[in-house]
Parts: C-alpha cells; sequence; structure tokens
C-alpha cells in the first residue's frame, strides 16, 4: 500500500538522519544535565530528612526516570517547522502525498532507536543502583506505563507541531516554544516532583497539559500511583491528547490555507 | 619595500584514497601527505610598484599574499614587509597593510558598510577629522554615492567590491595585496576597480601585489608581472618583455569581402584562423611590413588590424611550457 | 578612554544594530529571560517552604548563590556564547583571517563578536535577587562584604572567559559550534546550587577541577561576609592560571589555523 510504504521512507529518513545526527543526539544526552542536577539538589535535601514521601533513593530513582522520559519524548519539531515556513521548504513537504504532520511525526519516530538506547542504559544503571524496589512492581500499572509514555510523546509532538505552525501567522514561534519549555520545567514534574507542590497549585497543575508531558510516566514508573489513580490519570492524559490534536488539526487547516495564499 | 627570500610553504594534506574500507582505515590512522604550495619564490618589490601575480589555479598565489600579509606562517624563507616581519602581526605592520580577498566578505552582512567603515576607524585608531577626509576621498574616487548607508546584504555583487575596497582602505595602508579583486564582476565594474587601484597607487604611492584571472586586469594596472607555476617563479620582469619573449608575433587580423583559398594566405604567415571572411595570422614582427604590402595587394580586404596576441594565449603557453620543461627533465 | 574600551563599545554597538535589524523585540525576550530564571528558583520556594535549610543553608543564603549564578549566566549567554557561535561561522565561510588581520588581540575581538543584548536583563534579575535573599536574611550587605563579592564574582567572570576560550578554540578542529555552546551552557547549570550540595568527590572536581563552586559559591559567601582569605586567594590564582593556559592554548590554535589555512 502507498501510504504504508511513503511512512516507511520517512521512518527511514528519520532513522538515518538520527543516526547521521547521532553525535548530535549523544552530546544533547551529555547536556540534557538538569535531572542530574536536581539528583544533587533533592539528594541534599533529603539527606536532611524526607521531603514529601521521597527519601534520598526515592527521589534519585525519580529523576533518573525523568532523564528516561524526557530522552524518549522530547520534541524540538517546532524550531525545524519554524525553518522549514521561513525558507519555503514546507512548500515541498506540501506536495508529498503524505500529510506533512504524519511526515514529522514519522521522522521524530525514526529517531527513537537511538534516543531509546540511552534511556535503556539509564534505566540499566538505575535498576543496578537502587534496586527494582525503585520501580513499580505491578504489570498492569507497567501496561498503563506504556500507554502513558506513548501518550506523553504523541502530547510532546503535538505541542511541538502546533507552536511550530503558530510560524504560519507570525514571523517567528520560537518564543513561544521558550515559554512553554519554561512552563513545562517548572509544572511538568521535571524539576520539581508535582506532588511537593502546595495543595493549591497542586490543583491547577493537575489540569495543565505539562504534567501530561512527563511526570506522568515517571509517577507511574516509580510506583507513586494505585490501579484506580492511575487509570484515571492516563485517562485524563488521553483527553489531553484529543484535545491539542483538534487544536493542532485546526492550526495547521488555517495555516496551510495561509501558506498557500500567501506563498510562505 | 618588499622582500622575500627563498620563500617555502609546504602544507601537509590528509589524502584519503576512495573506498569504504579506506574510510574506515582513516578514521584510526590518517594519511598525510605534504604538498609544496610555495616553493623557493624570491622577489624585491620597491615602494609605489604595482606588480602582478599571476598564475593558475593552485600556483601558490594566494599563499604568497597571505604570507606577506601575516595570515600564513612560512615553512622556511625570509620576508619583509615595510620593514617587518608579518609573521609577528605587529600592530605598525597591520595598519600599514591591507588585504583583500576577492571571494571573501569583510564587509559585515546585515548592517550597512558605513558601520564597517566606523568599526575600522575605532579598530585603527582613526581620528575623526582624518576618518572624515579618507571617507570623501574613497567615496568620490569609489562613486560610492548611498550604497554605504544600504545593509550589505541589498547590494549587488559590483556594489559591495566598491564598498569591499572602500572598508579595506579606511585606514590609509601604504600596501595593498588584492587577491582577484575583479572576480564575478561585470565589465564596466572591472574598468571602474581597475581605475581605482590606478588612482589611488598614484595619489598614495601605495604598493600594489594584484592577482587576477582576467589580463585586461594585469594589462591595465601591472607594468611588471611575477608568474608562479607550481609554487615557483617562471618569469619576473615587464609584461611586455614577457609577451614579447614568448610570443613575439604580432597578431593580424583581416576582415575579407569575400571568401580566399588557404593557398592564398600561405605566404603570409602562420594562420591561426580561417574562416569565410575572416582570416587571423601570427606575423613576425620584422616582416610586418612586407606582410601587410602583401596582404593588402592580394587579398579582397576590408578592414586590418594588428594587435599582440592575447594575453591568455601566452600565459597558457608560458604553462605548457614549464609542463613540458617538468616533464622532461629528470625528477 | 582606553583603547579597547572603546573597541568594546564598537563591538556592542555594532550587535545592537544587528539585533534591531532583525526587529529582536527586546521587551518579549527580556521577559522570557526572566521567565526562565524563575524556573531556577522554584526548586528553592517549593523545597523552601516545608524546612529551613538545605545542605546548612538558610533560603537568603541560597537566593544569593542563585544571583550569581545568574550574573554569570548573563555572561555566558549574552556574551560568550554567541561570540563563539560567530567564530564558527568565520572559521566556516573563511573570514576568520579578516579578523586576525586588525591591529587589535585577536582573542579579544572573538570574546565580543557579538552580543544578545537582551540577555542583560538578568543582571536586574540578579540584582533583584539579591535583594529579596537579603530582605530573607534580615540585613544589609557591609560596603566591605560587597566589594568582596563583587571583587570576587570578576574572578568568577575570568574563570568562566578562560573555560569558554578552551571550548571555543575547538572550533579550529572542526566541531559543531551549537553542541559545544550547549555543554558550556549546561556545565554552567552545575553552579546554581552551594557547592555543599555536592559531596566527596564530586564536589573536589565541582570546586577546583572545573572551578564552578569558585565561580558561584565562594563570592556568594564573600558577599554575606562568610568567607575567609583561603579560598578567594585559591580562586584567584586558578583564574590567574587557567586564563594563562587558555592564552596558551588560543595562540597554539590560532598557529595552528595560519599555518595550515589556504
Amino acid at each position: 500500500m502507498r501510504l504504508a510504504k511513503n511512512l516507511r521512507a520517512f521512518l527511514r529518513v528519520g532513522t538515518v538522519g538520527a543516526l547521521a545526527y547521532r553525535a548530535d543526539v549523544i552530546v544533547w544526552l551529555l547536556s540534557t544535565t538538569m535531572p542530574l542536577i536536581m539528583i544533587a539538589f533533592f539528594g541534599a535535601v533529603t539527606r536532611d530528612g524526607a521531603i514529601g514521601r521521597y527519601h534520598e533513593p526515592q527521589i534519585v530513582a525519580y529523576f533518573l526516570a525523568t532523564f528516561i522520559i524526557r530522552s524518549l519524548t522530547a520534541s524540538w519539531i517546532s524550531w525545524q517547522i519554524n525553518l522549514d515556513i521561513r525558507d519555503g521548504t514546507l512548500g515541498s513537504r506540501l506536495l508529498l502525498p503524505v500529510h506533512p504532520l504524519v511526515a514529522y511525526a514519522a521522522e521524530s519516530i525514526g529517531g527513537m532507536p537511538v534516543r531509546a538506547l540511552g534511556s535503556v542504559v539509564i534505566a540499566g544503571i538505575m535498576l543496578a543502583l537502587l534496586g527494582p524496589s525503585a520501580v513499580a512492581h505491578d504489570p498492569v500499572i507497567w501496561i498503563l506505563w506504556c500507554v502513558s509514555v506513548a501518550a506523553a510523546w504523541l502530547l510532546s509532538l503535538l505541542v511541538s507541531v502546533t507552536i511550530g505552525g503558530l510560524a504560519f501567522f507570525v514571523d517567528s514561534s520560537a518564543k513561544v516554544m521558550d515559554a512553554w519549555l519554561a512552563g513545562l520545567f517548572v509544572f511538568s514534574g521535571y524539576l520539581i516532583p508535582v506532588d511537593l507542590f502546595p495543595p493549591r497549585l497542586r490543583a491547577v497543575v493537575d489540569w495543565l497539559p505539562f504534567r501530561y508531558q512527563i511526570g506522568l510516566p515517571v509517577e507511574l514508573m516509580v510506583g507513586a500511583h494505585d490501579r484506580a489513580s492511575a487509570v484515571g490519570l492516563v485517562g485524563r492524559q488521553l483527553l489531553f491528547v484529543v484535545v491539542l490534536a483538534l487544536v493542532t488539526f485546526a492550526v495547521w487547516r488555517r495555516g496551510v490555507a495561509r501558506f498557500a495564499a500567501y506563498g510562505g | 619595500m618588499i622582500e622575500v627570500q627563498n620563500l617555502r610553504k609546504d602544507y601537509s594534506v590528509h589524502k584519503r584514497p576512495p573506498g569504504a574500507l579506506a574510510a574506515l582505515r582513516s578514521v584510526l590512522h590518517r594519511k598525510y601527505e605534504t604538498v609544496r604550495a610555495v616553493d623557493d619564490v624570491s622577489f624585491q618589490v620597491a615602494a609605489g610598484e604595482r606588480i602582478g601575480l599571476l598564475g593558475s589555479n593552485g600556483a601558490g598565489k594566494t599563499t604568497t599574499l597571505k604570507v606577506l600579509s601575516g595570515l600564513v606562517h612560512a615553512t622556511s624563507g625570509a620576508v619583509r614587509v615595510a620593514g617587518h616581519d608579518p609573521r609577528r602581526r605587529e600592530r605598525a605592520f597591520l595598519e600599514r597593510i591591507s588585504l583583500v580577498l576577492g571571494q571573501r566578505q569583510r564587509l559585515l552582512w546585515d548592517l550597512p558598510a558605513s558601520e564597517t567603515f566606523e568599526l575600522h576607524r575605532v579598530v585603527y585608531g582613526i581620528s575623526r577629522p582624518d576618518f572624515a577626509a579618507t571617507m570623501r576621498e574613497l567615496e568620490d574616487l569609489l562613486e560610492l554615492g548611498d550604497l554605504s548607508s544600504r545593509p550589505t546584504r541589498e547590494l549587488s555583487l559590483g556594489e559591495r567590491m566598491k564598498c569591499e575596497l572602500a572598508a579595506a582602505l579606511v585606514h590609509r595602508p601604504t600596501v595593498l595585496f588584492l587577491d582577484e579583486p575583479t572576480i564575478g564582476l561585470d565589465v564596466g565594474m572591472q574598468l571602474a576597480v581597475r581605475a581605482f587601484v590606478q588612482r589611488y597607487n598614484e595619489r598614495h604611492g601605495a604598493t600594489v601585489i594584484l592577482t587576477s584571472h582576467y589580463m585586461d586586469d594585469v594589462v591595465a594596472l601591472c607594468p611588471r608581472v611575477i608568474v608562479l607555476d607550481q609554487g615557483a617563479v617562471a618569469y619576473d620582469g615587464s609584461l611586455e618583455a614577457l609577451v614579447r619573449r614568448v610570443r613575439p608575433e604580432k597578431r593580424v587580423v583581416l576582415r575579407l569581402t569575400r571568401a580566399v583559398l588557404p593557398a592564398d594566405l600561405a605566404a603570409l604567415g602562420m594562420v591561426v584562423r580561417h574562416a569565410p571572411l575572416e582570416v587571423v595570422l601570427d606575423v613576425d614582427p620584422a616582416r610586418i611590413q612586407t606582410t601587410l604590402t602583401e596582404a593588402l595587394a592580394a587579398l579582397p580586404i576590408r578592414d586590418l588590424t594588428v594587435e599582440d596576441p592575447p594575453l591568455e594565449e601566452v600565459m597558457a603557453e608560458i604553462f605548457a611550457g614549464q609542463r613540458d620543461a617538468r616533464r622532461k627533465a629528470p625528477s | 578612554m582606553p583603547r579597547y574600551l572603546r573597541l568594546f563599545l564598537a563591538q556592542l554597538r555594532i550587535s545592537l544594530l544587528v539585533s534591531a535589524q532583525y526587529r529582536v523585540d527586546f521587551l518579549v525576550d527580556g521577559a522570557i529571560e526572566i521567565l526562565w530564571t524563575s524556573t531556577a528558583l522554584a526548586p528553592l520556594i517549593v523545597v523552601f517552604a516545608s524546612r529551613d535549610r538545605i545542605a546548612g543553608w538558610s533560603f537568603g543564603e541560597a537566593l544569593i548563590v542563585v544571583g550569581f549564578f545568574t550574573l554569570l549566566q548573563a555572561l555566558l549567554e549574552g556574551v560568550l556564547n554567541p561570540s563563539f557561535v560567530a567564530v564558527a561561522e568565520h572559521v566556516r565561510k573563511g573570514t576568520l583571517d579578516y579578523v586576525l588581520l586588525l591591529p587589535a588581540d585577536a582573542q579579544f575581538l572573538v570574546s565580543t563578536g557579538r552580543f544578545h543584548v537582551w540577555r542583560s536583563v538578568n543582571v536586574l534579575t540578579a540584582a533583584g535577587i539579591f535583594v529579596v535573599g537579603f530582605r530573607e536574611l534580615g540585613r544589609a550587605p557591609t560596603l566591605a562584604s560587597a566589594a568582596f563579592g563583587l571583587t570576587l564574582f570578576a574572578v568568577a567572570a575570568i574563570l568562566m572567559h578562560s573555560l569558554w576560550t578552551l571550548a571555543m578554540c575547538t572550533v579550529f578542529y572542526a566541531v559543531k559550534a551549537d553542541q559545544i555552546t550547549d555543554v558550556l551552557s549546561a556545565t554552567l547549570d552545575a553552579s546554581r546550587w552551594p557547592s555543599s550540595v555536592f559531596r566527596g568527590g564530586t564536589r573536589l572536581v565541582l570546586t577546583f577541577v572545573v572551578p564552578l563552586g569558585l565561580m558561584t559559591t565562594v563570592p556568594a559567601r564573600a558577599f554575606l561576609g562568610d568567607e575567609g582569605v583561603l579560598l578567594p586567594c585559591v580562586a584567584l590564582l586558578e583564574a590567574v592560571a587557567l586564563a594563562l593556559i587558555a592564552r596558551v592554548v588560543w595562540r597554539r590554535a590560532i598557529a595552528r589555523y595560519t599555518s595550515a589555512s589556504s
């Protein structure tokens, strides 16, 4: 089937691209030091006494998990889209028999194996250092975790593509992405476990999309939730994915029309 | 002003044979080859002279200029420019020289050229009155108009080159190294650049070393040329003498009113081209008068010119001669 | 005016004009800078809501460290990393020759090649953080400790510049600029906490080998009036040593470039 062949082609582009830029990926992994810095910080904090439900081993487990989830779900496509729109190469993408969004997604998947490799290494370190008690034991939780990671990846992709798509309407949406990233760092659980926030802030954060990009898979991974609440939270995450998908398609439909009208 | 003695420059180049296996091997162990870019070059240039540095690509022209300006360190030999050793990059030295690389841009891309001029004014420590006077002169000589107040990226290639030249001269250098300054320019702009260089040299007594692939630049500007071939000096002297030595013949171009047979031309000289209504001959200068008389008598001539052979051909012959000499000589 | 100060201002002016050309929205970009700085404060605020000390530092004291970190970050992201990208472009386009032809120190020209002026808003943010920090402590810094702290910050800036120069020289060996600037930013990140947050070997390495501790924790303690003489002397010695090493490496890199370029 032609669609399948096209997708395979994009997957290959993504993989080859990722391999060609594997040095980039390695350097990115090396410069994603934020989880390590937070381990240092919270390590010092928990040495003086547990904070929330976290003793030192749990907090280390938590942040190693954030490293894994971040490397699996991070998306830089918004910058790529900005470039494509600005220099007009989006035009050539639009001529292809595959919707550009699908193409971007496939390229992102193509880069997965290389990124997953880094994550596997870190996961191995995590288990070796902290033992199996660091992670969840319930197989149902792990099934939900798989769903959650996929949803988190998709959510990050949609956010990236939507914000990238804003470049159809303004000069550059790089600043919007920057602002979103700042929000992501603070409210997703990347810098601070979400359950350490004061209760009122916690209530707000539960209904912001950030936590569902990184925090939720991390929390599931370290066994912070029982089955019932896990199901509920993953459900909410999927809801966010659906809502965001609708926004993405709306932005792109208007954006592409505008691009075609003005020639980019 | 400029003294070069036994200049030698070798480069270590990593040569990788084709093929995947060789590529893999080169990651672990690289093989380096020595390329001799400049081979025992010696010459002297007096202050205020204009000389052309000629040679095919890779002959060592740009490398020589870069050594003279201190950008490249020679492997061996002695170089002195304006009493300085270029390698030491002394401030007094840098303030007296200027290098223009025709294919590389010094102007700030996003801003008007005037901002580059101002930056140079500060770097070179030029006082505002001196700067204003220099700019007035350069604007006049180069006919800049308002070019320097528009962002560089909006200028055409020729306009940019004019501003590049101005930027190179803000500090009133006394030694100019011009590496292919007219490359890519249209004919009108080439003429303008040539005229400018000549006027600047005459007005300020600046020493000029120019490299160019356009022989017209050399003919117009350089009474003396140094020809480099494979890094060595093949000739150093006046352009006229070079042409006379290599290709002493005069080129006679006859435009005819009707076609003639080759046999009719044989006695006149060596036929370079024989088109139906045009004939080009190379004639021994000693026999010019007799040849022309015979031609005018025997052939249906509409128009006639006598000129020197094209410089490109002369150069090609020099290089071919050098190559043959090298091939014959034992290595 | 001293020559190099004039040159610095001329380079700064060029960067300002280029930013204006590209319609850099100083307000929006400044706001985003402030946003990012607050992400550095978030963990501190959350944790200090439930306890008084982290690794022996109180909230106010920890804020002083974050303040110096913010200043260093303003230097790195506002001056050094943009200049890094500019040098890489010069090497790629072959126009570094023109820089080397100018009668001024090439290392200086290259260090001031480009400024992202909007990042200097972090200088104000840092000042704000200092003010809040001392308010938390319920006192003001003495003139002596303020002078001491700022002097040690100058030492820290020299250390930062030397580290940056060493990283920048890799550009002559054909490495991608973007990656190195990311690594530098990530390395500086570790200096946002007081160095006592780290333990044992890591702490020694991050204080003296990659002297992050000397760059933020020591000036902070000086500003607070808690620093002795030993560590500042070490910092000064290390700054001088690193500056000399960076200078030598730079000259070697340029020599290699001038010998190898054609």
